[in-house]
């Protein structure tokens, strides 16, 4: 009666953790570069930590909704192509280029311009299935939604939800390393588009925006720091990033304290933050930026 | 009989309470309402949390940790399952604005479908935010969830 008891709760356990961590991909993963479980030696560096920094950056729609409301014309010249990125052949690229690309279609979404977005869709759902988390990826609804061209809200919250939700199963799955390398080609490509801008139109908002982004460089550069000895584009990675904290240095952000005030508009509660961070950068600098992203985040997205 | 049964029946439980954990937050077609019903705004990401009345009083609940950036525009919706509109709340805050005692704002139920429980943020210092999505003191039950959502106004010009 024990050995049956055993034997069966044996079962159990095997079907509850095929029910838990199962992703429902059935192709065999790809492990070539990067290891896909975190040591334990990395795993008590704080992961919590690492999360919750990682969960914390913006989606990969912002920097795309900040340059279409400052009024810039869409350009297709900015992106990366997504043929490229379809032959990507380690883990390592694959999550960036899942990041560049998913900043990519945030871009093209906040512009409405569908015709572009299937094949961005494709090359994406290629991506995330051969890093095992295709589940999240709703290809078929997302292409029809493309094509029909009617409901942009609904594409918008499908794409930008299916991301989260993929970059939440790396993170719950004990693959932060991952995770980390789809937050950095997120937020590069944003930045890139961002600077290319600037190069046509420095606005003001946009000037302040490039140069806060010294402080996400900090806490991404400590992040891939963490995970440098795995791999070897790791600590290229990491050098680059290097390269990048040592031209973001003469970057002044302060802080001045303020008043928080609430009024109510149209029916709405609005709180008008009165604390505020200023950016100090010279022309200089803002152009020296311009290159270093713009020759990184070009190294990264090349096969 | 019994030998068999039984053991699957225990199996049955620890199966259905793994599943029943992982679909605790709210379903995907509440966070696709909330997430459209925020007027003109793109949304950005989500916050879906379950909700239980913990032990001794203190309340359930999820805290995140979110970028902001100086500039922009943000509103704040929070949407819960049917009946808890007047029971959960969401919170706005950061190390200067504590949780507890000066957040920057808490969602407030009007019954007013446009501006019940949402918020705008006009946001002046670039930094990092926390939200947080519990329930109203003394309005805790047994289980529940609710989702929060963080859209793009625009730039605050």
């Amino acid at each position: 009666m024990i050995k049956n008891i055993f034997l069966i709760l044996l079962t159990g356990l095997f079907i509850i953790s095929y029910v838990s961590c199962g992703d429902g991909n059935t192709d065999e993963p790809n492990f070539d570069d990067i290891p896909e479980d975190i040591p334990e030696a990395v795993q008590q560096i704080d992961e919590n930590a690492i999360n919750e920094i990682l969960e914390s950056f913006s989606s990969p729609v912002e920097m795309a909704a900040l340059i279409e409301d400052l009024g810039a014309p869409f350009s297709k010249r900015y992106l990366a192509s997504p043929d490229v990125a379809s032959d990507y052949d380690t883990n390592f690229k694959k999550a960036i280029g899942l990041g560049v690309l998913s900043a990519d279609l945030g871009y093209l979404n906040v512009y409405a311009k569908t015709g572009e977005i299937v094949n961005y869709l494709s090359v994406i759902k290629r991506l995330a299935d051969e890093l095992n988390i295709g589940q999240f990826f709703d290809f078929q609804t997302l292409k029809r939604l493309a094509t029909n061209n009617d409901n942009m809200d609904s594409l918008m919250f499908l794409s930008t939800n299916s991301f989260r939700q993929m970059d939440e199963h790396l993170r719950k799955n004990n693959r932060s390393n991952l995770s980390a390398l789809v937050v950095t080609g997120v937020w590069m490509e944003g930045l890139y588009l961002a600077t290319q801008i600037a190069i046509d139109d420095p606005s003001k908002a946009l000037r302040d925006r490039i140069g806060e982004q010294k402080m996400i460089l900090t806490d991404l550069f400590k992040i891939l720091e963490v995970y440098q000895g795995q791999d070897k584009n790791f600590e290229k990675l990491v050098q680059d990033f290097k390269e990048m904290n040592k031209v973001y240095e003469p970057v002044l952000i302060t802080f001045v304290e303020g008043e928080t005030i609430t009024k109510e508009i149209d029916g709405i509660t609005v709180v008008m933050q009165q604390d505020e961070s200023l950016v100090e950068m010279s022309d200089e600098q803002l152009s020296e930026i311009i290159l270093i992203i713009e020759k990184i985040r070009n190294k990264l997205i090349s096969l | 009989m019994n030998r068999i049964i039984l053991p699957l029946l225990f199996l049955a439980f620890i199966v259905g309470g793994v599943s029943e954990k992982s679909h605790a937050q709210c379903k995907q077609q509440v966070v696709y309402q909330c997430a459209t019903n925020i007027d003109k705004a793109i949304y950005l990401r989500d916050f879906n949390t379950k909700l239980r009345k913990g032990k001794r009083g203190h309340s359930s609940g999820t805290k995140w940790a979110v970028v902001l950036n100086k500039g922009t525009h943000y509103r704040f919706t929070l949407c819960t399952q049917g009946g808890f509109e007047n029971n959960v709340i969401l919170t706005l805050f950061d190390a200067k604005h504590p949780e507890a005692t000066r957040p920057y704002q808490v969602t407030k139920y009007t019954g007013n479908r446009k501006s019940s429980n949402r918020f705008d943020f006009i946001c002046n210092k670039s930094g990092t935010y926390y939200l947080s999505i519990r329930f109203k003191k003394g309005k805790e039950s047994k289980k529940s969830c609710a989702v929060g959502i963080l859209s793009f106004v625009g730039k605050n010009k």
